[in-house]
């Protein structure tokens, strides 16, 4: 087993000390009952239809044929069906800001007329069976009336571009405001002014899907008043919230069961339109409603990390001293404003003079979702290209350059601690950069040629709310209850393990409860990396109470438990917390077919405290190779005569397999900074962000040309080389 | 991956075990599981008539009589002509550990051992698998205990989310069968077709790598 390697704290009782998940056999063995395994009697099979064109106006449905077919027992569209799918667009993409949803401007209903994107719902069937329900949608017949469409955010922008919404192709603001998202710090111009030498250069990055392996789907069952959702959800309290929202419903006429799900890397996040069309055809059929949705539904219906422009223009000095540092950015957000459109990364500098400004705009591609550090690994690959780039022109080391120009703790702005040179200096020693690296980009002779690049980061691992409950019986028996879904990183093992260590007890004698609203107290949900850090100090703070408890009044005899709850609010005493990163990569390029190996993979990472070493380092491990599928292959391509998407698969988008992965080596620097459950920080997203830049900027220093646009394919590399 | 054409019942399979006392009709599937039980309920609004929907209920499309061994249980089951195998495991045995993530043959979360050869069972139709031996994720563990190779994936962090890991068990159950103790390189092969998006490919290849070694021996 290759191990991660960990320097700097030693391991607590349990806390620290490598664990096998908790619910390990139920994984291994088919036990595991995930959204679609379950089955209620009487459950009918949901279907939906998606819109075949970019953009068009639905002139009538006509569902007459479909009704007739034996077996067919609802059929719901946007004629009679029209509930706002409150979390599928969002002013200003604030996903968790209710005034804002209430207030926004542009809704995603579950059918929507017009139509705006290829695999936008028009309508959905209940019926006694899949097959039936497939068939079905085929005798569906719907009139449309095609409108003029617009794939690309610049274009979009541009006079005369097809209007998506009334108002344009410039999402508004959380205020319902027509502004890009400007970020101004000191004065750019000045910077620029007080340059030797300006580099600008334009960068664009490919359309991202999740894929995690389970599609989405729900199971939808009223009784009298009350809905169960059996359904794959990052977040049980903010889905049923959203749901109930949607619904016209209370929060507590709303049941959210997931115990298992397989995978979301962010887009199963709030709740699905998935989730309000089972309970709608449900509620029609009066019979429980298994809405299964296929691969290309997934594909398509939310997609993933939105696609990017980014241009850059950077100010320095000959000593390779930043002075000012500019980016216009336009995200792709599709035709709802899902999530943000961030482009972040230029904040790890410490440069004065920064000046952001990002347009996120609608297109009539399918919905930008969130996905794994939404705003990150695409930024930071444009903002370490650019400055690795700077960085050889000026004949200055990349490492050197990162390390006299990265963002610094100040005396206005201290962290909880700050790590990042031990980082950056751990990894290039454990890479051997100084030997790796090629001083003069592309100058191996030959068709093979090697290269090294590095990245680095740092990342937001801020505190925050949750809840947690611990109970004790008489016999010993220790129950965690926490909202929390294991989507993979082991959250009921985590919360279980920190449980454990803050009582005192061995993780055997204690039962982790989640994944039910109905039976869990409100958690943050599995996003943002903030699930150990918030969920786990509540489980802390819980289990501090109980030992008190149990100090004054003695263990529960008999019948009698004792229980402790807790909702802390922590902050960091106006300090910033943020975890932090550096990856190293050695590759070689076959200039003559353009394919590219990765020869050594060294990631270096400070997460405060590892709770678990087994899964932190799997999910430092997993992340990376996501991102070098991101930076090698993934993009969801469009043909521009059509607006058909082309690439709506794991086979067409090129995800990575078996025979595509090297060793990542992991390693951790563990803190202790006071904060969080023992000092644990973010880890979840923390690979991710640093691939796509590490792998570009190795793969230009194989080849000596700087590669542009993501995904650096073989025939992106040949067009550069030829 | 491996052979997913039909299997050829004069191909030297072996033939079907003696039935058990747990053969099942079709019609004790269905009332075991609920699964195609229609309530009578009339559907009032938006769309179908409650006259439609009350001579709705019988619905099916061609069927074939198939006997069939799973897990080591013999089955004879009428399945329908446009039924995959992954559709009569999961809907009409109840097996549900086999899971479906594209359903179009790109991904192997669906991948079972049909005479001991790993399929796409989402790419094989139900009648195909007439007089096969399935072996599904429920069959790896044999009276309680876990598999070498199942116990391998708890030891090592096999799964994340968990949802890859049948197909990447049954793989790596037909590679170890054959290969007493692969190499990583010859683990990574055969895993091919078996994707995890989690990318836990680095711990999947070291729990099966280290289940050979402690199965050892020559194949």
């Amino acid at each position: 087993m290759s191990e991660a390697s960990f320097s700097g704290l030693e391991p607590l009782n349990i806390v620290g000390n490598a664990t096998a998940r908790v619910d390990a056999v139920e994984r291994v063995t088919g036990e595991a009952k995930y959204s679609r395994d379950i089955k209620l009697p009487g459950m009918l099979y949901g279907q939906v239809l998606r819109s075949p064109h970019p953009h068009a106006r639905v002139r009538s449905i006509d569902i007459a044929e479909a009704s007739r077919l034996p077996g067919v027992r609802a059929i719901i569209t946007s004629e009679n069906a029209q509930i706002v799918w409150g979390a599928g667009s969002i002013s200003g993409g604030r996903q968790y800001n209710d005034p804002t949803k209430e207030i926004t401007l542009h809704r995603r209903y579950i059918f929507n007329n017009p139509v705006r994107f290829v695999g936008d719902s028009v309508a959905a069937v209940a019926a006694v069976d899949r097959h039936t329900a497939e068939a079905a949608l085929a005798l569906i017949k719907v009139d449309y009336e095609e409108l003029p469409f617009v794939l690309e955010p610049e274009a979009a922008l541009a006079d005369g571009a097809p209007a998506i919404w009334p108002e344009g192709n410039l999402c508004p603001d959380f205020r319902n405001n027509f502004e890009p998202m400007v970020s101004d710090i000191g004065d750019v111009e000045a910077g620029f002014a007080e340059a030797d030498q300006v580099f600008e250069e334009r960068y664009e990055t490919g359309f991202i899907h999740n894929a995690q392996m389970e599609p989405r789907s729900a199971l939808a069952h009223w009784q009298a008043d009350k809905l169960t959702l059996y359904t794959p959800s990052q977040g049980i309290s903010n889905c049923r919230h959203d749901t109930a929202r949607d619904l016209g419903l209370e929060d507590h006429q709303v049941r959210i069961v997931c115990n298992y799900m397989g995978g979301g890397f962010g887009n199963k996040n709030q709740n699905q339109d998935a989730d309000l069309v089972a309970a709608t055809l449900a509620r029609v059929a009066a019979a429980p409603v298994m809405l299964e949705y296929s691969r290309r539904d997934d594909w398509l219906g939310v997609h993933g990390r939105w696609p990017t422009v980014q241009y850059y223009k950077i100010g320095a000095m000959n000593d390779g001293t930043v002075t000012a540092m500019q980016m216009r950015g336009y995200s792709g957000m599709g035709p709802y404003r899902k999530n943000s459109g961030g482009i972040s990364g230029m904040d790890v500098y410490g440069c004065p003079n920064r000046l952001r400004t990002i347009f996120p705009v609608y297109t009539n591609r399918t919905t930008s979702g969130n996905f794994r550090a939404p705003s990150e690994p695409h930024g930071f690959w444009g903002i370490e290209s650019m400055m690795d780039e700077v960085a050889y022109k000026l004949g200055v080391d990349p490492v050197e350059f990162a390390l006299k120009n990265m963002r610094r703790p100040t005396d206005d702005r201290p962290f909880t601690n700050y790590s990042l040179d031990e980082v950056i200096t751990t990894g290039a020693e454990q890479f051997d950069w100084a030997s790796r690296r090629r001083a003069t980009p592309g100058s191996d002779a030959g068709p093979l040629k090697r290269g090294s690049g590095f990245s680095f980061m740092m990342f937001r691992a801020g505190v925050g709310t949750s809840s947690a409950i611990v109970r004790v019986d008489s016999r010993q028996n220790y129950t965690l209850f926490v909202g929390v879904t294991d989507i993979g990183p082991g959250a009921k093992t985590t919360m279980g393990m920190i449980a454990a260590e803050e009582l005192g007890v061995p993780l055997s004698q204690l039962e982790v409860v989640s994944g039910d609203t109905d039976r869990c107290p409100y958690s943050v949900g599995e996003s943002g990396s903030r699930t150990t850090i918030q969920t786990g100090y509540a489980v802390v703070q819980a289990a501090k109470e109980l030992k008190q408890q149990i100090a004054a009044q003695g263990m529960p005899s008999g019948s009698e438990v004792l229980i402790a709850s807790a909702t802390p609010v922590p902050n960091t005493d106006g300090k910033t917390r943020q975890c932090f990163g550096a990856h190293f990569v050695e590759v070689e390029v076959d200039t003559r077919i353009g394919t590219t190996r990765i020869l050594k993979y060294t990631t270096v990472h400070e997460s405060g405290r590892i709770i678990n070493p087994t899964t932190a380092r799997d999910q430092i491990r997993g992340a990376t190779i996501q991102g070098i599928g991101q930076a090698l292959h993934e993009d969801l391509l469009y043909d521009p005569a059509s607006g058909q998407p082309l690439t709506t698969g794991y086979y067409r988008a090129r995800h990575l397999t078996h025979l595509d992965i090297p060793d990542i080596e992991v390693t951790f620097i563990e803190v202790d900074d006071g904060y969080g459950p023992f000092g644990a920080k973010t880890a979840g997203e923390a690979g991710i962000i640093l691939a796509p830049a590490a792998m570009a900027n190795a793969i230009a220093n194989a080849i000596g040309k700087r590669m542009t646009s993501l995904p650096i394919s073989r025939d992106k590399i040949l067009e550069a080389l030829a | 991956m491996g052979d997913t054409k039909k299997p050829d019942k004069d191909s030297g399979n072996p033939p079907p075990r003696p039935l058990n006392p747990k053969q099942q009709s079709r019609r004790d599937f269905l009332e075991g599981a609920g699964t195609t039980a229609v309530v009578a309920t009339a559907v009032p609004v938006l769309g179908i008539s409650a006259a439609n929907a009350q001579q709705a209920n019988a619905v099916s499309g061609p069927t074939t009589s198939i006997r069939l061994t799973v897990n080591g249980v013999s089955h004879s089951v009428d399945v329908e002509d446009r039924w995959t195998l992954v559709e009569l495991l999961r809907d009409q045995l109840d097996l549900t550990g086999t899971k479906i993530g594209c359903d179009r043959g790109e991904c192997g979360a669906c991948t079972v051992l049909m005479n001991g050869t790993p399929v796409y069972s989402c790419s094989q139709l139900a009648v195909w698998v007439d007089g096969a031996e399935i072996t599904t994720v429920e069959g790896l563990a044999q009276n309680g205990q876990l598999s070498t190779v199942q116990q391998a994936f708890v030891d090592n962090n096999g799964p994340q989310c968990g949802f890859c890991t049948p197909g990447q068990l049954m793989t790596a159950t037909a590679l170890l069968n054959n290969t007493r103790s692969p190499s990583s390189d010859e683990v990574r092969s055969a895993l091919v077709g078996n994707l995890c998006r989690c990318s836990n490919y680095n711990a999947i290849v070291e729990a099966v790598v280290s289940a050979g070694e402690k199965q050892g021996g020559a194949a």
